[in-house]
Order: C-alpha cells, then sequence, then structure tokens
C-alpha cells in the first residue's frame, strides 16, 4: 500500500527580503500493514497475545540466538520496564516458542516473503 | 492479562492487546537483502512500501525501523530523504495538525510559553546546517559476541541539510533562570501502557546553547517527513540521533540532573573496556560520535584486476569534529601497510559526509581484509579492533572487505 500524503510546505521569501517565511500545513500519512508473521509451534498465540501489540513480530525474530535465562530476562524487562500486559502463566510457552523459532532458520523475512 | 493497562490512544490507535493484535494483513511489496550479521538471521526484506521512501530495508514495520541500503551511499554526501533512515521506539503518531501544534517551553525558564510552528520559525534568524544522522545502535547487529537490540547492519545512518532556528533562541522566548543545568524533549510519540517511560532526552545546556543546535522543520529543503519528526526536530550536529528528538512538543529546562529512563537508564556506555558478562561497571551517556569511513566502490568478496591499477572509493565522517585524513589499510593489527587517500572537497563542513578515493598503481594479488580508516580533526582514529560494549552502541571498528584478484 502506498498511500503517501505530504503536503509539501512552502517557503515563501517575503518580499522585503527579512527572514523567510515558513508556512506550516497538516501532514499525514497511512503505515503499511504489519503482517505479523511468526512461524508455526506451539506457543505461538501466546507469543501473539502477549508480545505483538507494541512491536511487529520481527523485534523478537531479529534477535541473535540467546539463551533460555535472557529470554527470560527480555520478558521481564517488557513487563517491569515497558509495563506490557503479560500472562504470567504463558511465560514458559512463550518462551519456548522463541527458543525454537530460534532454533529454525530464523528467517526475519517472515514479515514480507513474495 | 495482568494488570498492565493500555492507553486510550492505544486502543484508539487499534495497536491494542490480544483481542486487537496483529490484524491479518497483505505482504509488502519488495526483495530481501543480506546483511551479514554473524551467525544470522540476516536476512531483511527491502520495501518501497513506506510513504515517502524508495527501497529501504525492513527492521521493524511497528513502530516502523527502516534502514538505509549501502548503495544509497555510493554516490553524493546528502542522503535523499526517500532513504534516510527511520527510527521510533514507540508507536507514532501518523497525523499532526500544523494549526495546533504547539512547543511548551517550562521548567526553570523566567516565564513559561507555548509557542505555535510560526513562533517558532519567527524566534530567530534561519539556519541550515549538513550534519549526520547517526543512530547510537548503528551496526549493532554486527557486533561479536552479538548482542539483543534491534540489529541493524551499518544503514542506521544518513546525512541531511537541516533548516530551522537555534535552539537558544527559541529558549529565549522563555528566558533561561539561573539555576538552568541541562534542556530536555518530548515528542508526540508517548508509550502504550501506563507507567512506561516516554522516550524523552536531554542535553547540558551549553550544548543546547552551541549556535549550531537546531529547532529544525526542514530536511534537505522539504518539510520534514512525519516519519522524521514533522513538524519540528531537534538537531544536535556530532551527537547521536537519540537525541535529535522527533515531533517535537516540550522543552523543559532542568536545575540538575535527568533521571529519566532514556538517559539515566539506557543509551549509556561504559567508562572503561568490559567483557560480555561484566556487571555493574560505571557508564555514561553515549553522545558525541566518533570517526567513521566506509568503502562503497567494492563488497567484499569482488574480483578485481591482477597487474592493474584499482581504484577504491567511499566515504567518510570524522562524528563530532571535522575529518583529518583517510586512509586504506592493510590486514592485520596496526594495518601492515598504508595508503593515504584523497578526501573529497570539504562542501558542507564538519558534520557532513565527505568522500575519499585512492588509486593502488599495481594490483599484485588478493586484497585480504582491507579496510579504510578516518581520523578527525581532534586525532581519534577508527580502532582495528571493536570496542564491543553490551548494548552495541558507537561501532566504529575498521570495517573489512576482501578482493579476490583475477
Ligand atoms: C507494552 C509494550 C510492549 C510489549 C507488550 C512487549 N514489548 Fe518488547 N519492547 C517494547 C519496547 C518499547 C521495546 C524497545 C523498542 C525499541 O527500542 O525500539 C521492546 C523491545 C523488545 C526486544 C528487543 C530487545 C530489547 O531488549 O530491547 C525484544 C526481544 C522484545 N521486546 C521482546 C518482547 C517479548 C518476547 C514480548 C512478550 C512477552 C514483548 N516484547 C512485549 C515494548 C513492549
Amino acid at each position: 500500500m502506498r498511500a503517501a500524503l505530504f503536503l509539501p510546505l512552502a517557503f515563501l521569501l517575503a518580499a522585503c527580503g527579512a527572514a523567510p517565511r515558513v508556512e506550516f500545513a497538516d501532514a499525514s500519512i497511512t503505515l503499511p500493514d504489519d503482517p505479523g508473521d511468526l512461524p508455526e509451534g506451539p506457543g505461538r498465540d501466546s507469543v501473539i497475545e502477549n508480545c505483538t501489540a507494541c512491536h511487529s513480530p520481527s523485534t523478537m525474530l531479529q534477535q541473535p540466538k540467546i539463551s533460555r535465562e535472557k529470554w527470560e530476562a527480555t520478558v521481564k524487562k517488557m513487563v517491569t520496564l515497558y509495563k506490557a500486559p503479560v500472562d504470567e502463566k504463558a511465560v514458559p510457552q512463550i518462551v519456548d516458542y522463541l527458543l525454537a523459532a530460534q532454533a529454525g532458520e530464523g528467517d526475519v523475512s517472515r514479515e514480507t516473503p513474495r | 492479562m495482568s494488570d498492565g493497562k493500555f492507553t486510550r490512544r492505544a486502543l484508539v490507535a487499534g495497536a491494542g492487546t490480544a483481542a486487537l493484535a496483529v490484524p491479518a494483513a497483505g505482504k509488502l511489496a519488495g526483495g530481501m537483502i543480506d546483511l551479514g550479521l554473524p551467525g544470522g538471521p540476516s536476512l531483511r526484506p527491502t520495501t518501497p512500501d513506506f510513504p515517502g521512501k524508495r527501497d529501504m530495508i525492513v527492521q521493524r514495520i511497528r513502530p516502523p525501523l527502516l534502514e538505509t541500503p549501502m548503495d544509497a551511499f555510493r554516490e553524493g554526501v546528502i542522503t535523499p530523504n526517500d532513504r534516510h533512515f527511520v527510527r521510533w521506539n514507540w508507536s507514532m503518531p501518523t497525523e499532526v495538525r500544523a494549526g495546533q501544534h504547539r512547543v511548551a517551553v517550562g521548567g526553570a525558564v523566567r516565564k513559561p510559553v507555548s509557542l505555535t510552528l510560526e513562533e517558532i520559525a519567527a524566534a530567530g534568524e534561519h539556519v541550515s546546517i549538513v550534519a549526520v544522522n547517526q543512530c547510537a545502535g548503528n551496526g549493532r547487529g554486527l557486533s561479536e559476541p552479538r548482542v539483543t537490540g534491534t540489529q541493524w547492519g551499518n544503514g542506521a545512518m544518513s546525512c541531511a541539510k537541516w533548516t530551522g532556528v537555534r535552539l537558544g533562541d527559541v529558549l529565549a522566548k522563555a528566558g533561561l533562570a539561573d539555576s538552568a543545568k541541562r534542556v530536555r524533549f518530548a515528542g508526540l510519540d508517548v508509550p502504550l501502557t501506563d507507567g512506561a517511560p516516554q522516550f524523552i532526552k536531554s542535553i547540558p545546556l551549553d550544548v543546547a546553547l552551541r549556535e549550531d543546535v537546531l529547532v529544525a522543520w526542514a530536511m534537505n529543503d522539504e518539510a520534514l517527513p512525519i516519519l522524521h519528526g514533522f513538524p519540528l526536530r531537534i538537531v544536535v550536529p556530532g551527537w547521536f540521533s537519540t537525541y535529535w528528538v522527533k515531533m517535537l512538543a516540550t522543552i523543559e529546562v532542568l536545575t540538575g540532573e535527568d533521571e529519566s529512563h532514556y538517559v539515566a537508564e539506557t543509551y549509556r556506555w561504559p567508562t572503561a573496556p568490559v567483557k560480555p558478562g561484566d556487571k555493574d561497571f560505571p557508564t555514561v551517556p553515549i553522545e558525541a560520535m566518533p570517526p567513521r569511513s566506509f568503502i562503497t566502490s567494492h563488497a567484499d568478496g569482488d574480483t578485481v584486476a591482477r597487474g592493474r591499477p584499482l581504484t577504491l572509493e567511499g566515504f567518510a565522517f570524522g562524528g563530532d569534529v571535522g575529518l583529518a585524513k583517510v586512509e586504506l589499510v592493510g590486514a592485520g593489527e596496526g594495518g601492515g601497510w598504508t595508503a593515504a587517500c584523497q578526501l573529497g572537497p570539504d562542501e558542507h563542513g564538519p558534520y557532513a559526509f565527505r568522500r575519499w578515493s585512492v588509486t593502488l598503481p599495481h594490483v599484485t594479488g588478493d586484497l585480504a581484509e582491507i579496510g579504510s580508516r578516518a581520523t578527525n580533526t581532534k586525532g581519534l582514529s577508527q580502532p582495528d579492533a571493536l570496542v564491543w560494549n553490551p548494548s552495541g552502541y558507537a561501532r566504529n571498528v575498521i570495517e573489512r572487505i576482501t578482493l579476490r584478484a583475477q
């Protein structure tokens, strides 16, 4: 979807040669939809429910291979720092899923294969 | 669901929680690129589907993280707006009404004011400056050992001409109190959850009052695109872009240190070298950029003609001061051999990209692990080895390629 709508701003030179006047127009854009693709696997629904409200799945999928402890710490950081509403009971599933996703090809391309 | 709450804006924007998450949606157009990240995952989509953009590398759709492909740096020194990298920490507004936008200037000031865009534009002389805008985490994905965070290749940097008024002139509209120590900025982008830290950043007063620190509304003579912070963004030439707050809405003068998350707890790096696993070391905010340089005429693994002269080209920047020199260096600690490069014209001042080239008279064999090394006018050179740090900030190790002679 290419829905760019930039209303260009005009730089009008004031007749008297004083500081140029700047005109500001409203601006709006439409961002591409996020397909939110995540590889199939146990725990996928938990990841979608708990981990994709604030950012696309590529945030998780692009990470280098990290340990279970590091994934657990990352989930904890989401909860304590960013106040992510994460279901505590789902955390083991989420971590299992992310570890399994990394064991595969872990291709971030899943957001946009064509 | 635990007790985290999404704010109204998040719900209105449809970014919401479980029930609202991840609408089924179409795929982006475009291809794939391999960023060469050690150990992977290294493939990323490229797409022209973001508004106002040509092909960009997609690190993340939401909030947008778009990396500039290195081929955009092959010619010239100004990165066109449609190739300029994009970085948002939290979800960004997609609509801004110019007439309703205000910039509140408050805190340690004589008289708090709320300024319209016209009042900002009339606050002082209009100034243009060409400066490199570079993410503190540029090249993080190339760190070895790898570290978590956005896995950028080297394209989270761009160079543009910025136009606006001096921040000092805007501050003068409110008048600084004697107790003023730092100046903090906030934009229209806010967290999706109650209690999460807003992306606000501050700089010391002496930096804020520099002649070249701007409140900018134009980028390469066009209105700032929304993706780059329409209607106004802070420009701090020579400093990493984390301080270049976008969609500027609040300027707050502080009387002491800034205890907020994005200054006190992150965007910091160790004061002395650390190893993976080290804990509890002192850190300082990541501020001024060190020098960097890149070869753009050839890629790793390219073949070159044996027995012939070879011209290599690229670009460099000095960081927070201008460039003194760029050299081509051979393999190994200290380089083994060096060849002085010819610097292109200093068209745009100390904070801009500058091109370089060098001709080797006679290629006798493979050129293994060659790289370019920039030195700035403070005498700071790019290091042979990565200065590893746990957040992958401020990469400026010599980037190396191998060319095969045939
Ligand atoms: C309340 C919003 C929110 C939710 C929900 C959330 N995150 Fe995050 N996450 C963030 C923010 C903000 C960042 C930093 C983004 C940036 O720097 O651009 C982040 C970054 C990350 C990163 C990058 C590495 C890092 O440490 O910054 C990973 C990995 C990550 N999140 C994983 C997760 C996982 C797994 C979940 C689900 C358990 C989750 N997130 C849920 C807000 C959230």
